[in-house]
């Protein structure tokens, strides 16, 4: 479905001298690699999560794959098209979303929106209205409708403008951080949509995020890049549990922390806060057992808790290495 | 093509709509409109009551011409309205959701904004442009024809001037003051081109086609354009075109879009 073969992206920005002469006549330009020769290959009904951080070239490879950005070199294949050369057919089988773009009639009712959408993907009358008594229900956004753009919260217009881009049911959708600035409520609204949608329509989603636990909830595999290479192509179990050694313990005390208990555990280098009555130690997971039974024969406590390490932590420290290699 | 109309009422409604959101700024954007075009009628009428010739030309002569200047630069304004605000789409990032939709781009981001304020003051131009037409003498059927066309072609090349302000904003995000520089050169047109000494007339003739957008559809009317000057103007008005095209094709590919 989505073929990338040596995908290379530069972007040139000028370089402001101090003599504005200089500056207008003789501009210099610094390149800036965007993506450096990415491969990769994205079956039909597959949710993939591009991951990374700020300036990565998530969004980059996203519009490109899209169409709106053209490549500085490489080979692209979407459904069979190249995404630049902005073939009807193929632009009426994507769907492009960002959650930090309005796309909506800012002044209007929605529907009004809607209803461009429906001309313009040429949706006949009984699947438009099919699609959006589907798409209302499953946002319960019914009472939303008549109100202009303007006057919604950030949560309800991301849900509209999930809607207006669903409604021609495209075959691939581009999500680019469709939660930013959201609330939990909205935000898991959302997930749940994303995944109900994926499921019933078998589309392909690629998906972008810095809220990893969004990931996590939805992406059966994950592209991590940084400085527009791909250090990582599969999926976010395997990567976590290969890349994470350590374990969170969460104790609550009922009393003070015996002297004989911290000495046992500064002689392991296990580092720990202690911040009464709570209790939080990081540690390996090969001394985990080691440490329970410490716990349990000396301290007294109220309750327990085992975590595993954040993901965004994996992460970060599996980015690190891999920079420092 | 049923489908681009269909769209382009559709986006049409919804500016008319967004317009109306705003009656303060409605009412005083047609004030401004209405008044600039009394000053520089009454200017007009004036200079030419003491001078009685501009240029060779008669006040109604003048007139044509000033019209004629009115008519496209009312049309360009009402048909090309989005381009004003183009900057915004560029900055906002809602110029990446455009590049994907399933239609030509310029219908949106070129003819996506018709303005009916000035339809509006359209009308009573169009009445006034006729009535001084009339008073021509020895007007005949040919004149009114090819005043047509070339009114057609003027048009043409307001549209390539458009492209080049859209591509420049892709490349540089600036669209206020090319389109700025672009209303102060037709202004220059709002009397004949013969006004002007050479080089100047050559440039803003056939450089910066001015004179051929404005000045010749009048000129055409007043029966004083020739067969080859008519040729040259539709040659220039096409090649003009075509390059403001290629340079939008090459905004594109260099366009590197808004970050997150």
């Amino acid at each position: 479905m989505i073929k990338v073969k040596n995908l290379t992206k530069i972007y040139k920005t000028p370089i402001r001298k101090t003599n504005l002469l200089a500056d207008i006549f003789f501009r210099q330009y610094k390149e800036k690699t965007a993506l450096d020769n990415i491969s990769f290959e994205i079956n039909t009904n597959e949710l993939i999560g591009f991951i990374g951080p700020n300036g990565a070239g998530k969004t980059t490879t996203m519009k490109i794959l899209s169409g709106i950005l053209y490549p500085t070199f490489g080979e692209i294949n979407v459904l069979g098209y190249f995404p630049f050369d902005k073939k009807p057919e193929f632009l009426k089988k994507i769907s492009f979303i960002s959650g930090q773009k309005n796309q909506l009639f800012w002044e209007l009712p929605v529907t009004e929106s809607f209803k461009l959408t429906k001309e313009i993907y040429q949706v006949n009358d009984s699947d438009y209205k099919k699609s959006l008594s589907n798409l209302i229900d499953l946002f319960n956004v019914n009472k939303l409708l008549k109100q202009p753009v303007k006057t919604l919260s950030l949560g309800q217009r991301m849900k509209m403008e999930l809607i207006n881009a669903l409604l021609y049911n495209p075959q691939i959708l581009f999500l680019d951080e469709p939660t930013i600035g959201l609330d939990i409520f909205s935000q898991s609204a959302i997930i749940n949509f994303i995944k109900k949608y994926q499921k019933n329509f078998k589309s392909t989603i690629i998906l972008t995020s810095h809220y990893l636990q969004d990931v996590k909830k939805l992406a059966q595999r994950i592209i991590l890049i940084n400085q527009g290479k791909i250090i990582y192509d599969g999926s976010l179990k395997k990567l976590t549990d290969k890349h994470s050694n350590k374990k969170i313990i969460k104790i609550i005390l009922d009393c003070e922390i015996p002297k004989n208990f911290l000495e046992k555990i500064n002689q392991q280098k296990i580092s720990y806060k202690n911040n009464p009555p709570l209790l939080e130690i990081i540690i390996e997971k090969n001394k985990l057992s080691f440490l329970i039974k410490e716990v349990i024969n000396k301290l007294s406590f109220q309750d327990l808790t085992i975590e595993d390490e954040p993901i965004e932590e994996i992460i970060k420290n599996f980015i690190n290495n891999q920079s420092k290699n | 093509m049923k489908k681009l109309i269909k769209i382009f009422f559709l986006l049409t409604k919804t500016s008319i709509q967004s317009m109306l959101t705003h009656q303060i700024g409605v009412i005083t954007f047609l004030l401004g409109k209405i008044l600039r075009f009394i000053f520089y009628f009454s200017f007009l009428f004036f200079l030419l009551e003491k001078t009685k010739f501009l240029a060779g030309y008669n006040f109604n002569q003048a007139i044509i011409f000033f019209l004629t200047f009115n008519l496209i630069d009312i049309i360009s304004q009402m048909v090309f309205r989005e381009v004003y605000r183009f900057r915004q789409q560029v900055i906002s990032g809602s110029l990446d959701y455009y590049l994907t939709k399933p239609y030509p781009i310029f219908l949106k981001i070129l003819f996506g904004g018709f303005d009916v304020l000035d339809l509006i003051t359209l009308i009573p131009v169009l009445i006034l442009t006729a009535y001084f037409v009339f008073q021509i003498p020895n007007l005949l059927l040919i004149n009114i024809f090819l005043f047509f066309f070339l009114f057609i072609n003027g048009l043409l090349i307001s549209t390539g001037f458009h492209i080049l302000v859209l591509s420049s904003a892709v490349l540089t995000s600036e669209v206020d003051h090319s389109i700025m520089i672009f209303r102060d050169l037709s202004r220059m047109g709002a009397i004949s081109m013969d006004i002007y000494k050479e080089p100047l007339r050559s440039i803003l003739t056939f450089v910066i086609p001015i004179g051929i957008m404005i000045t010749y559809p009048a000129k055409a009317l007043l029966n004083l354009l020739n067969l080859q000057s008519i040729f040259i103007s539709f040659l220039i008005s096409f090649f003009f075109l075509f390059f403001s095209l290629k340079l939008w094709n090459l905004a594109l590919k260099k366009y590197q879009s808004v970050g997150n």
